[in-house]
């Protein structure tokens, strides 16, 4: 009964002052929504990202290291040996190996010329690491699987046939692999997929462009990564490992901290509404000074007159903070529109609890802002503020 | 200074000084005395000799530098803010030269208001419609924002507003000052009978000599410091 006595007071001190307070809350409308708008932005990024990354978490990539070149190999070609592959095969234990032939090269389909990456795998591996959309998994050295994108691309189908290279040698698509993202192993969305045996009948290379290590066991991919760059960089670094969770992981951090700094700049805005809201209770403390002395001398309680102060600021708080949640729909809609040109990130539930953050925050800052000038109010002296006039 | 046999406020050797831009302005020296339940008093002095600064000692809005103030029988010097505030919410009731009150407030809620504080409770309705007949204000200004009153109205609501929590004592600082000779007749009439037929103890500050007819005693401040008692 009393906190409504406070409250009606409060309100009706907003009321009278309405131009006023409106400017303050509208100062916590467009901080709630430009943080919130900020973090929905950020979220879609993080989600546009991980959404083209290939999920692909799961192996440790061991490349040939820059700057070294192999035994057997000329400089500036290096590659991983099959003695190298074979110690790799000893340090992974039972997680599958696969050797991985990459490089790129010209193609001309009908009368369409282009280029696509061409990657050169063991029959067996292949399903292991790409799933099929169309057609058959390519079996003995004949054939090739195109990826998706480039399938799209030269309205490739299954049994269409693919020149390669100067000499325009040709195959046939024997299937059509499905969209597998961006990846930090291998990328074959706009590749061909050959068998080894092609690829090395076709390049008359030796040594592998990388290797591929699947564990079985995620909790074994740092063991199995160790193990590996002790068998083969004891003496000198001949290889690079990567593990490609670590590199995921690098990633979405990396973007999860863009979409921190760019809520903190939200937050920058709403700074500067915790300081109108500060001005204009100040300003309210002020002009009541001698209705705050007749409130004290009739026995209002210090306590009290805090309360009549900071349910205003809280009215602020809760009024732009409610406006500013709406209009964060908004906001956050024409963010994502105008920066990913995609607005279903919307509506995610991640992006979507950025609004009650958002919010809380509004809240806060008007609370907070509002302590000051409570304790203040409620800190004067009576007969002083009963002389003010 | 009659020796009372229910004194309902006692002081004693108040002395207040105010510091101002390094000098010294003594606006009570070792004032004491006491008031007995359902006396009227009138004090009386000069401008600037001391008699507000008084009346709020005798109030606890202020706290004097030394010396002591009972209020029915309790010492007061130790009490905490809130303690004083209490006590004035539930045995003192103030009445202002410029009347004082709350402008967000109707006539009504300014009433209601140190009921609420007391209470807590909703159903204040009766009570506060009572003392408003007592003081005889017209009920269609119930509703009325004080700006919308007449002096004498605004006057009569707050001493409504005063009385409401059943005070023992009624401190008034010049309650005439600021209404024409027959409003502020009617008032002192108001406080008079107050004093007489509810036995409220009632302090008047007041200029005007002719109002210490109404008083049973008249205390005289010269310069901080009680000059007589008639
Ligand atoms: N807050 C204050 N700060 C400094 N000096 C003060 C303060 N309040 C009162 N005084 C001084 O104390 C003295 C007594 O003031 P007080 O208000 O009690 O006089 P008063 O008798 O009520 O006068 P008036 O009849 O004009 O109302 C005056 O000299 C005044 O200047
Ligand atoms: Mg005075």
């Amino acid at each position: 009964m009393q906190q409504r006595l406070f409250f009606n007071l409060a309100i009706r001190n907003l009321r009278i002052h309405w131009l006023r307070s409106l400017l303050a809350a509208i100062g916590i409308i467009i901080g709630v929504v430009a943080i919130t708008s900020m973090g929905i932005l950020g979220n879609g990024l993080t989600l546009s990202v991980s959404e083209s990354l290939s999920d692909v978490g799961d192996s440790i990539v061991v490349s040939p290291h820059v700057g070294y070149y192999g035994m057997g190999s000329s400089p500036g070609n290096s590659r991983i040996s099959e003695r190298e592959l074979e110690q790799i095969r000893r340090a992974a234990g039972n997680a599958d190996v696969i050797p991985v032939y990459s490089g790129g090269e010209r193609i001309k389909v009908g009368r369409e010329t282009g280029a696509a990456v061409i990657y050169g795998l063991d029959p067996k591996d292949i399903p292991l690491m790409l799933d099929k959309l169309e057609g058959q998994y390519i079996r003995g050295s004949s054939g090739v699987m195109a990826g998706k994108k480039l399938a799209e691309e030269y309205d490739l189908i299954v049994g269409s046939r693919v020149l390669i290279g100067e000499e325009e040698t040709g195959v046939r698509v024997t299937g059509i692999l499905d969209e597998r993202g961006m990846g930090f192993d291998i990328n074959p969305d706009y590749g061909l997929v050959f068998s080894d045996q092609w690829y090395r009948n076709y390049y008359h290379e030796e040594g592998y462009d990388s290797v591929i290590v699947k564990v079985r066991d995620l909790s074994h991919i740092e063991s199995t990564k160790a193990a590996i760059e002790a068998q083969l960089n004891r003496r000198e670094t001949t290889v690079d490992v990567y593990d490609t969770r670590a590199i995921l992981e690098t990633i979405l951090e990396t973007f999860g901290r863009i979409a921190t700094f760019t809520m903190a700049i939200g937050g920058i805005s709403l700074l500067v509404a915790g300081v109108s809201i500060f001005n204009v209770m100040m300003m309210s403390v002020m002009e009541r000074y001698k209705e705050i002395g007749i409130l004290r001398s009739i026995g209002t309680l210090r306590s009290e007159v805090r309360k009549i102060f900071i349910y205003e600021s809280l009215l602020l708080g809760l009024g732009g903070s409610l406006i500013g949640g709406l209009l964060s729909f908004i906001g956050g809609y024409v963010a994502i529109l105008i920066m990913l040109e995609e607005t279903r990130y919307l509506f995610e539930p991640s992006s979507l609890v950025y609004i009650p953050y958002g919010m809380a925050f509004g809240i806060v800052t008007s609370v907070v802002s509002g302590l000051y000038p409570a304790w203040k109010a409620s800190n004067l002296n009576p007969i002083e503020a009963l002389r003010h006039e | 200074m009659s020796d009372s046999a229910d004194p309902v406020i006692v002081f004693r050797n108040i002395t207040k000084v105010y510091h101002l831009l390094g000098e010294n302005v003594t606006a009570l020296l070792d004032v004491s005395g006491s008031v007995r339940r359902g006396e009227f008093i009138a004090i009386m002095g000069p401008s600037g000799s001391g008699k507000s600064t008084l009346l709020n000692m005798l109030g606890c809005l202020d706290v004097p530098d030394s010396g002591e103030i009972l209020i029915n029988g309790i010492e007061t010097t130790n009490m905490s803010d809130d303690e004083l505030t209490k006590l004035r919410r539930d045995h003192i009731g103030f009445i202002f030269q410029q009347f004082n009150l709350i402008p967000l407030l109707t006539a009504r809620e300014n009433v209601e208001y140190p009921l609420l504080l007391k209470t807590g409770s909703a159903d204040c309705d009766d009570r506060c419609l009572d003392v408003l007949r007592s003081v005889a204000l017209e009920s269609h200004l119930d509703h009325h924002r004080p700006n919308e009153l007449s002096g004498g109205q605004q006057q009569r609501v707050a001493i409504a507003r005063a009385l409401v929590n059943d005070p023992e004592i009624l401190l008034c600082d010049e309650p005439t000052g600021n209404l024409d000779s027959k409003t502020g007749n009617a008032i002192m009439e108001l406080l008079s009978r107050l004093c007489t037929h509810q036995n409220k103890t009632v302090i008047m500050v007041t200029h005007d000599p002719s109002l210490a007819v109404y008083a049973n005693r008249t205390i005289h401040i010269v310069d901080g410091r009680i000059s007589g008692v008639a």
